[in-house]
C-alpha cells in the first residue's frame, strides 16, 4: 500500500513528531513509504527514506530536499521542465498545534487530498481541553471536574488540593504538574502559562486506576486495542513518557474483567461515533469506584498507538480505505442562469 | 519551565524562569551572560548543590524572556528585583556570568558569586577603534547600510531595542560599585578568557574586601566543566558566612 506520512509542524510536539515518523517507517515497512516533512516556518519537504533520521532536521538537512508546495488532490514537486505530483493517502502524525489544532486537517480537506486522522470538527474538541469537557457534557460522557485559569481572569480555587494542572491545548503531559498545597500552585500555573493562555485544574486523585483504549472504524466496524494500563509514578510527564521514545514493543494487556473492558469500549464509541471517523484515536480513562471518567483524548497518538494493535499495518490499510469524504456543494450557476434568462439576456 | 508577566515603566516584560529543587530554602539565583539564556547555566549547575532551591532566569530579551523596549543595567536589575518579589526569593546566594555578573553585584545579595563578570572597563583595540571611526565617518557619507559589516559579533542578530540596550550596557565601568560592596563575594575566572581577561578578575578581587578568588582552566565558559568544583566553592563560601554572627 502506497502512504504519505505528514510529520513536523509548527508544534511543541515537532520533536515527538518526527520520533513517531520514524518509529512508523520500522513498523510498516511493508508499505511503499514516503515522508512529508513540515517545518517550524511551514514549508514542506519531501524526505528521501534513508534520510529519516532525527539528526536530518536537528541538523537542518531537510531544507536541501525537495520543497513541496499544495494544488488541487495532490503535493507538487516542481523541478527544471516538468512538475512530480505525489497523490498518495496521507497520514497526519504531526502532534499538538497545526496537526490535531484542526490546521492541517482543513487544509488537506481543502486541496481534496486523503488522509488519515481527525477532521476539523473532531480537532477542535479533542485539541482544546475545554472543549473536550463541553463534548462531555454534551454527549453524557462522564469525566473528572474541573475549573479554568486564563492570563486574563484571576480567581480563586474552590478544588482542594492536591490538584493537576494542565495547558487547556497541549499533549504529551507538556506543562503539566501535580500541586499539593497552595504553595506550588504559583509556579504550576507560571508553568502551564508559558505554553497556553487558559489552563485548566482538576482534582488529582490518588491511586486512580489509569487505562488507554485506543481503535478506529473501518467498513463500518469498530476496532478495538488492548487496553493498556500505563506505567507511571506519580504521573507520566514529558520526560519520563517520551525519554524511552520510540515504544514500540507490543506492551502487555491490562489485567482487567471483562465487563470493565465492555465500559471502556462502549464510552470510546459515545466520544468516537459521529466525530473522529477517518482517524485511529487512543483515549486516556479513569476508572474511580468501576466508573469510566474520560481523561483525553488523542486524536493523533504518540506512533500511532502502534503497540497497542495485533495488526496494525494492517489496521491502517483498514482505514485507508475507508476513509470519509468531504462534501463539497457543487457549483452551477443554475440561479444566476435563471435570472438572466428570465430578464431574456 | 515557566512564563511570569510583569509591568515596568508602563511595559510588559515575560519573564521566563525555572525552579529546581522547589522545596529547599536557601535561594540560589542563577543570571546567564549577555546573547546566553538560562538553560546553558542550568545544564552546569542543576546538577549540584541540593540543599539550594535554584531559581535560573532568561533576562529581559534573552532566551524566552520577552523584552520591547531599550534598557539599562539599572531597569534590568529592576526587573530582576521585582521578579524576584514575585516568586517569594530572597537574595541568599545571586550567581552572575559575564553581564549578568553586573546585574548580580546590584541586586546586592549577601553572597555574590562572580564568573568571568563584566565591569570593568578593558581599552579597546586599536582595530576596533579604527573600525568604529570608518564606520562613522561612512555614516556622514550615508553609507549606513554597510552597518552589518561593521557591528560586534555580539551584536550581530539583536533587534532595534536589544541593539540600543547593548550599546547601553557594553563599556561600563563598575570599579566604584565592586569597591562599594559589603557582602561576601566568591570570584571565578577562566585562565584564558579573551572577553573578560584574568586582570579584570584580579582587579575585582582586589576591590571587593571581602572576597576569594578561584582560578580555572578554560575561558570566558570555564564553568561548563568546572560546574561540580564551582558549586562546591559556592556551599562553602555560602556556609562560611553563616555562625559566628
Amino acid at each position: 500500500m502506497k502512504l504519505t506520512i505528514l510529520f513536523g509542524g509548527a508544534s511543541f510536539e515537532h520533536e515527538i513528531s518526527i520520533v513517531s515518523a520514524i518509529t512508523l517507517k520500522e513498523k510498516l515497512k511493508h508499505f511503499d513509504l514516503s515522508f512529508i516533512f513540515c517545518d517550524q516556518d511551514h514549508s514542506f519537504y519531501l524526505i528521501q527514506a534513508q534520510q529519516m533520521k532525527a539528526i536530518t532536521f536537528s541538523k537542518a538537512e531537510h531544507k536541501k530536499m525537495p520543497q513541496l508546495s499544495l494544488v488541487n488532490g495532490a503535493f507538487i514537486e516542481k523541478k527544471m521542465f516538468s512538475k512530480v505530483e505525489h497523490k498518495n493517502t496521507v497520514l497526519n502524525l504531526i502532534h499538538g498545534a497545526d496537526g490535531e489544532d484542526g490546521t492541517i486537517a482543513a487544509l488537506l480537506d481543502f486541496f481534496s487530498i486523503r488522509y488519515i486522522g481527525p477532521r476539523v470538527n473532531a480537532s477542535v474538541f479533542s485539541y482544546d481541553k475545554r472543549y473536550t469537557k463541553w463534548l462531555c457534557e454534551a454527549k453524557e460522557i462522564k469525566s473528572v471536574t474541573y475549573e479554568m485559569l486564563s492570563t486574563h481572569e484571576h480567581k480563586n480555587l474552590s478544588l482542594e488540593y492536591p490538584v493537576i494542572v494542565k495547558p487547556a491545548s497541549l499533549g504529551s503531559s507538556i506543562g503539566v504538574s501535580i500541586v499539593k498545597d497552595e504553595s506550588e500552585l504559583d509556579y504550576a500555573l507560571d508553568v502551564a502559562y508559558e505554553y497556553d493562555k487558559s489552563i485548566l485544574i482538576e482534582p488529582f486523585i490518588e491511586g486512580v486506576k489509569e487505562y488507554n483504549l485506543a481503535g478506529y472504524m473501518a467498513n463500518g466496524k469498530m476496532v478495538y486495542s488492548i487496553v493498556e494500563e500505563p506505567q507511571k509514578e506519580e504521573f507520566l510527564d514529558f520526560e519520563k513518557k517520551y525519554m524511552d521514545f520510540s515504544r514500540s514493543e507490543q506492551v502487555l494487556k491490562a489485567d482487567i474483567s471483562s465487563q470493565l473492558e465492555a465500559k471502556l469500549r462502549k464510552t470510546f464509541d459515545k466520544v468516537y461515533k459521529n466525530m473522529f471517523e477517518g482517524a485511529l484515536i487512543r483515549c486516556d480513562f479513569f476508572v474511580v469506584k468501576g466508573e469510566v471518567l474520560l481523561n483525553e483524548i488523542n486524536p493523533i497518538p504518540g506512533s500511532m498507538a502502534n503497540y497497542l494493535f495485533e495488526d496494525f499495518a494492517g489496521g491502517i490499510e483498514a482505514l485507508a480505505s475507508s476513509l470519509p469524504h468531504a462534501k463539497r456543494a457543487s457549483v452551477n450557476y443554475d440561479y444566476i442562469h435563471s435570472i438572466s434568462s428570465a430578464k431574456g439576456k | 519551565m515557566a512564563i511570569k508577566s510583569l509591568q515596568y515603566k508602563q511595559s510588559t516584560f515575560g519573564i521566563s524562569y525555572e525552579i529546581v529543587n522547589p522545596e529547599a530554602k536557601v535561594d540560589l539565583i542563577i543570571l546567564h551572560g549577555w546573547g546566553s539564556n538560562k538553560n546553558l547555566m542550568k545544564q552546569s549547575f542543576a546538577p549540584y548543590m541540593k540543599g539550594f532551591r535554584h531559581i535560573y532566569i532568561d533576562l529581559p530579551g534573552f532566551g524566552k524572556s520577552t523584552c520591547c523596549k531599550a534598557l539599562t543595567t539599572e531597569d534590568i536589575t529592576r526587573i530582576v528585583e521585582m521578579f524576584m518579589v514575585l516568586i517569594n526569593a530572597s537574595k541568599d546566594v545571586i550567581v552572575g556570568h559575564s553581564f549578568g555578573g553586573k546585574v548580580a553585584l546590584l541586586l546586592e545579595p549577601k553572597v555574590l558569586v562572580l564568573l568571568s563578570s563584566a565591569g570593568i572597563y578593558i581599552n579597546k583595540p586599536l582595530k576596533i577603534k579604527l573600525k568604529i571611526a570608518l564606520f562613522k565617518t561612512l555614516k556622514v557619507f550615508g553609507l549606513a547600510k554597510l552597518r552589518s559589516l561593521f557591528v560586534a559579533q555580539d551584536a550581530k542578530t539583536l533587534s532595534e531595542p536589544m541593539y540600543q540596550t547593548f550599546k547601553n550596557v557594553v563599556d561600563e565601568n563598575y570599579s566604584d560599585k565592586f569597591a562599594a560592596y559589603q557582602g561576601k563575594a566568591l570570584i571565578c575566572w577562566g585562565r584564558d578568557d579573551t572577553a573578560t581577561p584574568l586582570f579584570a578578575g584580579e582587579l575585582i578581587h582586589s576591590l571587593i574586601e571581602n572576597s576569594i578568588f578561584e582560578v580555572y582552566y578554560g575561558d570566558h565558559y570555564f564553568f561548563l566543566k568546572n560546574a561540580k568544583d564551582i558549586s562546591k566553592k559556592i556551599e562553602n563560601t555560602f556556609l562560611s558566612t553563616l555562625g559566628g554572627e
